[in-house]
């Protein structure tokens, strides 16, 4: 096994020392990072403590901390942790862990332990030191191989003169590096290029303490702008964003199943052979938690049978539909009325009787957040979509602001609250003009332009950019005050209002690097996923994933004959991802990312080792499956999936 | 914790003599990665006719994963000229290893950043010296806190609390004397004075046991 090792306990005669006069210890341990994640804790803490006790000193206690230089999280964990009586800390950590600790308590903290000189800590270099991140490269002369780190006197110019049979001088167990250097561009034909090649000269300006300091902040910053966490995928959008939003051709048959949202299925209400009209009730919802559906065509019932599900991966009951292209709209479709003269029941009645559910992908029953209950005073419209490649939601925002602003003040009314914000992100400039030109001389409505960071458009992360506010561990929006509507869903609001149609078609962003003509369409629920494929040219290679969804939280789909639901942004083709699955090194990204700062890698390795009680106890309830850690993930490890067998498998345990 | 910067357009087109197959890691993106520039550098090198392909991935600096990756673009790298990678200098070794034939390029300067750990660099920096002084300097690190890394006291150079090395750096030392005096501690600056031992990585390993 490799040494891992970063920093060594003082000895004890050092430590006696140190101590001198300190009691009423309590020691907070570092469990170390950047390193096989087979055991959790470290043995050094054991070590102190029976140091402790031969030095005759009263513990008050010890913790193990993960990433203890993590401040945020550090500082949340302190403030429980440390015990009355409890006279001076001590912490076993590196040099990091220990001025974090400092920086956070009033109290003299002790360090009892020496940080080595460790090698590795970047990228998948763990015991070797790679790079010395001198800020002038020098690879590019020297064949790959790097003259500062190889070189055990970091020349810049060639040998010193001093190898022996091509061994360093200064430790005989190393290569010389200039040598290696020449014999690679021997091989590639650069010797003369390399011979001629003027002296160079390091600068050792440019790793000053202004750059890196400056530097610091500006990533800080950025890191926990708005919330913890966070990734910044690359966005991908311009593939889709300039097709116009266009009118994907009447379906011949929609296959509309009867469960498009969280909750019980709906209960169907027509018989094979009925002849349905556009927005005909064809499912009722059955329950407090349930959504009606509503035929997005005109023709006949062929058959209700279950037919595979996009979500589920298994066969659901669907109501199968032959349209007869006519578009016939049911009589049952007509307008119902301005908002002044509705009441907050009468906006409940008809968004749960038009099926609205959330059109983001979660698909909760829209009319269920309208009776939250609770007092609210404010809704939060999320136009965020920070799903990379999705561009729905945008074409939504340009094509119906006038339809959204309806939508929103229909939910404010309905919720009783004074404000409402669209929040757009800053990477949809035209979106946040055009909303702030639309929404001028409105009093309770205003238009919030949120810096660029996956997963904003998750509802909590939205809560707390938006407002500051967190919601509690289980708890929901309602809890804090607020209540967060997609844009896209206050749009079928309106049309449910304004015009009395159900919502039975949506825009869907048709997308990805596989996908020949990527764009954007108003498509009608049911639609087979595998026709709008072929209308934009078909995939162009074999091995290309399609996903309902964006490529962040979006669904694989092995089989392309489902129907577009209510909750469908997108369906991508991108191309698949050769690499393997690793073990764990600690690297703590995942930790550094997690929005709702949870410790995904321990998800990871107690779901391994079928440790559901671990997972339950570090809050994996509390995740809401953004994927942030498996991008994140340096070992490719896929935790998501992890994850979610934990859920299931806590879920099974209430 | 390592960061990267593109390297000035000039410096790339010297390098660049025919074709070449770009590789992006975007594995510390978090920290940093320069998208724009990159992206405009490929834009006009595609333009000019000089890219046989793209790939953007993350951690080159897995070696195994990155030959899985390399796979679907084989025939791209054979018909460049050279791989032009734009990586901290972990990422550039890893390739030039797959590669010892072909001209690897680096594009990208490689910075260090404090902190070790996940994605967010650290305001604190650790020095690795082997002989932690933390203990009689209030938790502030001296030879990181301090730009000429003393261990025994002020320089005498910083005026206001500022540093002379960097006017925009607080003294390390002020620092020190501050929290001292807070915690009650200022005894700690009685201590004999201090020596750093500048033993070699093997030796204070060899040292440590």
């Amino acid at each position: 096994m490799e040494n891992y090792t970063k920093y060594k306990l003082k000895t004890p005669e050092e430590l006696s020392e140190v101590l001198a006069g300190a009691d009423h210890l309590f020691v907070i341990a570092c469990n170390k990072c950047f390193k096989e994640f087979e055991s959790v804790e470290e043995t050094d803490c054991e070590e102190f403590l029976k140091i402790a006790q031969e030095q005759g000193k009263t513990v008050t206690g010890s913790a193990c901390i993960d990433f203890l230089c993590n401040k945020l999280q550090t500082e949340k964990k302190l403030a429980a942790l440390i015990p009355e009586g409890t006279e001076n800390v001590v912490v076993l950590s590196c040099g990091l862990g220990v001025q974090t600790v400092a920086d956070l308590l009033p109290t003299q903290v002790f360090a009892a332990c020496n940080t080595l000189n460790f090698r590795g800590h970047h990228g998948m270099a763990l015991t070797k030191k790679a790079c010395d991140a001198c800020a002038q490269c020098y690879l590019n002369l020297t064949g790959g191989i790097c003259p500062i780190v190889d070189c055990s006197k970091s020349l810049l110019n060639g040998q010193c003169g001093g190898a022996k049979n091509g061994k360093c001088e200064v430790d005989p167990n190393r290569d010389c590096a200039w040598e290696k250097i020449y014999r690679r561009l021997e091989k590639q034909g650069r010797l003369e290029e390399f011979l001629s090649h003027p002296v160079e000269l390091r600068d050792y300006s440019k790793v000053d303490h202004k750059v890196i300091s400056d530097y610091v902040k500006e990533v800080r910053e950025a890191r926990f702008d708005g919330y913890y966490g966070g990734v910044h995928p690359a966005e991908r959008k311009a593939l889709a964003e300039n097709a116009p939003l266009c009118r994907f051709p009447e379906p011949e048959t929609v296959v509309i199943p009867l469960s498009q949202h969280t909750g019980k299925p709906a209960e169907p209400v027509v018989s094979v052979g009925d002849s349905v009209k556009v927005g005909q009730l064809l499912g009722k919802a059955d329950g407090y938690i349930s959504a009606s559906v509503h035929s997005s065509v005109s023709g006949t019932v062929v058959a209700i049978e279950p037919r595979l599900h996009p979500v589920s991966g298994k066969p659901s009951p669907a109501v199968v539909i032959r349209s007869d292209g006519k578009d016939t709209l049911d009589e049952s479709v007509t307008p119902r009325g301005t908002l002044e003269s509705l009441t907050p029941d009468d906006l409940y009645n008809i968004v749960r009787d038009s099926g609205i559910v959330g059109m983001g992908g979660a698909t909760f029953p829209t009319a269920v957040k309208l009776k939250p209950g609770k007092p609210i005073d404010a809704v939060l419209l999320n136009g965020c979509e920070c799903e990379p490649l999705i561009t729905a939601d945008h074409k939504v925002l340009l094509q119906y602001a006038d339809e959204i602003i309806f939508g929103l003040q229909a939910i404010l009314k309905a919720v009783d609250a004074k404000r409402g914000v669209i929040v757009i992100e800053d990477n949809k400039p035209d979106a946040i003009a055009l909303m702030q030109e639309k929404t001028e001389g409105l009093e309770n409505i205003e238009v919030a332009a949120a810096r660029t960071k996956y997963p904003q458009g998750a509802e909590k992360m939205l809560i707390k950019r938006v407002l500051g506010r967190q919601v509690p561990s289980g708890g929901l929006p309602a809890d804090v005050g607020a209540v967060v509507c997609n844009v896209s869903t206050a749009k079928a609001i309106s049309d449910a209002i304004q015009l009395g149609m159900p919502l039975i078609e949506r825009v869907v962003s048709v997308t990805g690097e596989r996908i020949k003509n990527p764009g954007n369409f108003i498509v009608k629920i049911g639609t087979n996923v595998r026709d709008l494929i072929e209308y934009c040219g078909g995939i162009t290679a074999d091995n290309a994933i399609v996903k309902i969804g964006g490529p962040m939280m979006g669904l694989v789909q092995s089989d392309l004959d489902v129907p577009i639901l209510k909750g469908a942004n997108g369906v991508i083709a991108v191309d698949p991802d050769p690499t393997q699955e690793m073990p764990c090194i600690k690297c703590g990204r995942c930790v550094d990312v997690c929005p709702m700062e949870l410790t995904p890698l321990y998800f990871a390795k107690y779901a391994d080792e079928g440790n559901f009680e671990g997972m339950r106890d570090r809050n994996v309830m509390d995740c809401i499956e953004c994927k942030s850690c498996e991008y994140i993930c340096s070992s490719k490890i896929p935790l998501l999936s992890k994850i979610r067998a934990g859920k299931a498998a806590v879920r099974g345990m209430k | 914790m390592l960061i990267t910067k593109l390297k000035s357009r000039e410096a790339i087109e010297s390098l660049l003599g025919g074709t070449c197959f770009i590789l992006n890691c975007h594995g510390c993106k978090e920290l940093s990665f320069p998208v724009a520039e990159a992206e405009a550098l490929e834009a006009e090198l595609a333009a000019a006719g000089k890219v046989t392909g793209i790939l953007t991935t993350d951690y080159v600096c897995n070696p195994e994963n990155l030959q899985l990756r390399l796979e679907a673009h084989k025939n791209e790298i054979e018909e460049a000229d050279a791989v032009l990678v734009l990586s901290c200098g972990v990422g550039v070794q890893t390739v030039a290893e797959c590669f010892p034939e072909k001209k690897v390029l680096a594009g990208c300067d490689t910075y260090r950043l404090p902190g070790t750990q996940g994605v967010t660099p650290l305001e604190v920096d650790c020095g690795q010296c082997g002989e932690c002084y933390l203990n009689l300097t209030g938790g502030i690190c001296p030879i990181t806190a301090c730009s000429k890394s003393l261990l025994n006291g002020q320089c005498g150079g910083a005026k206001n609390g500022k540093c002379e090395v960097d006017p925009e750096m607080d003294c390390g030392w002020e620092r020190i004397y501050r929290r001292l005096e807070a915690l009650g501690r200022l005894d700690l600056l009685k201590v004999p004075t201090q020596l750093r031992n500048y033993s070699t990585d093997d030796e204070v390993y060899k040292q440590n046991g």
